[in-house]
């Protein structure tokens, strides 16, 4: 697999830029809102896109270098290297009696190199063995046909055939390009502007062949060349255009719908947290202290006789909110306000101390005392019993 | 090695003898050959950054390619330069090519690979008696 860097310096510089894309990005979901983090990192990544696309735009279109390079010669200073890149146009019998030719002039090695053309279409659908099959077809027709001993050779790429040649100066050394194209790009043809990519990069000599039904091999002059140049370069860097437009545009639908569903669930918590504050204002108002006593023999019952009593028996709290009840227990043994449904159970001991009365679900729940006092009281709310009404 | 002609074919002859010889090429046709410099810019030439020896043959008496020449002797002052000058050059092109090594205008590619290797030669005997 090929590194994305061409150098340390390059893999450097990309780790700084990660860490300063990164760092607004942090400080924004830090200091600020969700969405606002949302933003930033579209905005970064809308930039990065950008400079990815016309970065891209620069290969599609052809980067008109001005300095073209090459390795140094292999081999013996007789020997010359002859890369020959063909595709569709590799059973052509000028192309093969081409081949044949060079192969018999001494000291000359040719490379076939058949790039196989693979798109990213294929890769995902899996059509790549049927491609590198007809790739390896192609080849050994050619080899089969012009091989003598070990001066030809033959490669298949499933690389961009730019950076297949690319990889085979690194090995090869060609001193020498032949690059067969038709004059329009058939489907598992190569473009016809990949001779002057070629000659555009490499400071070789690059001969470009081109090959047309029911005509002769061409050479094409300086113009046709750059009409290739131009003509493709368009088709593809439209065809580029197209594909990063639709990118850019999920890209922004994603970000946006992420911006939408994180400021909807902002609004939902603020509408909730609304509608309990209202809730709350409706609701009737609830002292921050209650105070009250347990005094034994205080109050008279129907009957005429007088019982124990709390002098206050009904509270009225909210659900969730502890609410503090201040007793004074005038009586010489504990008493308690006991309301198991309400998980209630606060023991009053003798004297005046504060507790905390806290309910968590709304509701009118009886409470009684249990420990064993006035046995009727207990039984009559509003004696050593009574309600606790949560709102 | 970095070739600066403004001649593509003659470039690439020149290239061809050098990479035969073991050198690994850059060939640049110069300013004219792609308007803007990078040289007379800010980034400056990578390909001249890496070279060697840098061969120009780019005709002084034209202003662009006397500002490449002073370029490359001010930005890359310890790459040795070889500079294939014309017979009668004036006073400010002698300054500038001081220093340099020069080789008569129209050299061929041949005469060219030979000063190459006559001064690589020459680099690594000095390397020599350096070290």
């Amino acid at each position: 697999m090929r590194s994305p860097f061409h150098s340390e310096q390059e893999a450097f510089r990309f780790l700084l830029l990660l860490i300063l894309g990164l760092l607004p990005i942090v400080l924004a979901a830090a200091l600020g809102p969700t969405w606002l983090a949302l933003v930033v990192l579209a905005v970064i990544l809308g930039v990065l896109a950008l400079r990815v696309a016309q970065l891209r735009m620069r290969k599609v279109r052809g980067l008109a270098l001005p300095v073209k390079m090459a390795p140094p010669h292999m081999g013996s200073a007789a020997e010359r290297r002859v890369l020959i890149v063909a595709n569709d146009t590799l059973g052509e019998e000028a192309l093969l009696s081409e081949v044949e030719r060079l192969a018999c002039v001494p000291d000359t090695r040719l490379l076939l190199l058949v790039p196989a053309l693979i798109s990213p279409a294929a890769r995902l659908t899996g059509a790549i063995d049927g491609l590198l099959d007809q790739a390896r077809a192609r080849l050994k027709t050619a080899l089969d046909r012009a091989a003598h001993g070990l001066v030809v050779a033959g490669e298949i790429s499933e690389a961009d055939p730019l950076e297949a040649i690319e990889d085979t100066f690194a090995t090869f050394a060609p001193d020498e390009v032949i690059v067969s194209t038709r004059s329009e790009r058939a489907a598992s043809g190569l473009e016809p502007r990949l001779a002057g990519l070629v000659r555009e990069r490499f400071a070789v000599p690059v001969r470009h062949l081109v090959f047309d039904p029911g005509s002769a091999v061409q050479e094409p002059d300086r113009d046709t060349e750059a009409r290739y140049r131009h003509e493709f370069g368009d088709a593809a860097a439209r065809k580029f255009g197209l594909k990063a437009l639709a990118g850019a545009g999920i890209l922004a639908a994603v970000l946006m719908s992420m911006v939408a569903l994180v400021q909807s669930s902002e609004r939902d918590e603020a509408r909730a947290a609304s509608q309990a504050a209202e809730q709350a204002a409706w609701l009737p108002p609830v002292a921050k202290l209650v105070a009250l006593k347990v005094i034994a023999a205080s109050k008279r019952g129907p009957e005429g006789e007088k019982h124990d009593a709390f002098t206050t028996t009904e509270f009225a709290v909210r659900a969730g909110q502890p609410q503090q009840l201040r007793i004074d227990n005038t009586d010489s043994v504990p008493h308690s306000i006991t309301a198991p449904a309400a998980g209630v159970n606060i023991v009053v001991m003798p004297g005046t101390h504060t507790y905390t009365l806290l309910v968590k679900q709304p509701g009118t729940f009886l409470w009684f005392c249990t420990f064993v006092c006035d046995e009727w009281a207990m039984q009559h709310p509003g004696y050593m019993s009574g309600y606790i009404n949560v709102s | 090695m970095l070739i600066e002609h403004p001649d593509e074919a003659a470039g690439l002859a020149i290239a061809s003898g050098l990479r035969f010889a073991g050198y690994a090429v850059a060939v640049c046709p110069g300013p004219l050959g792609h308007g803007q410099c990078p040289l007379t810019g800010p980034a400056g030439c990578a390909p001249a950054h890496d070279a060697d020896l840098v061969v120009c043959s780019l005709g002084y008496e034209r202003v662009p390619a006397r500002e490449v020449l002073r370029e490359l002797r001010t930005r890359y002052p310890d790459t040795p330069l070889m500079v294939e000058v014309p017979s009668d050059i004036d006073a400010d092109l002698r300054e500038l090519l001081d220093g340099c090594h020069q080789l008569p205008a129209s050299a061929t590619p041949e005469q060219i690979v030979a000063a190459v290797q006559s001064l690589s030669g020459r680099a690594v005997e000095e390397d020599h008696a350096g070290a």
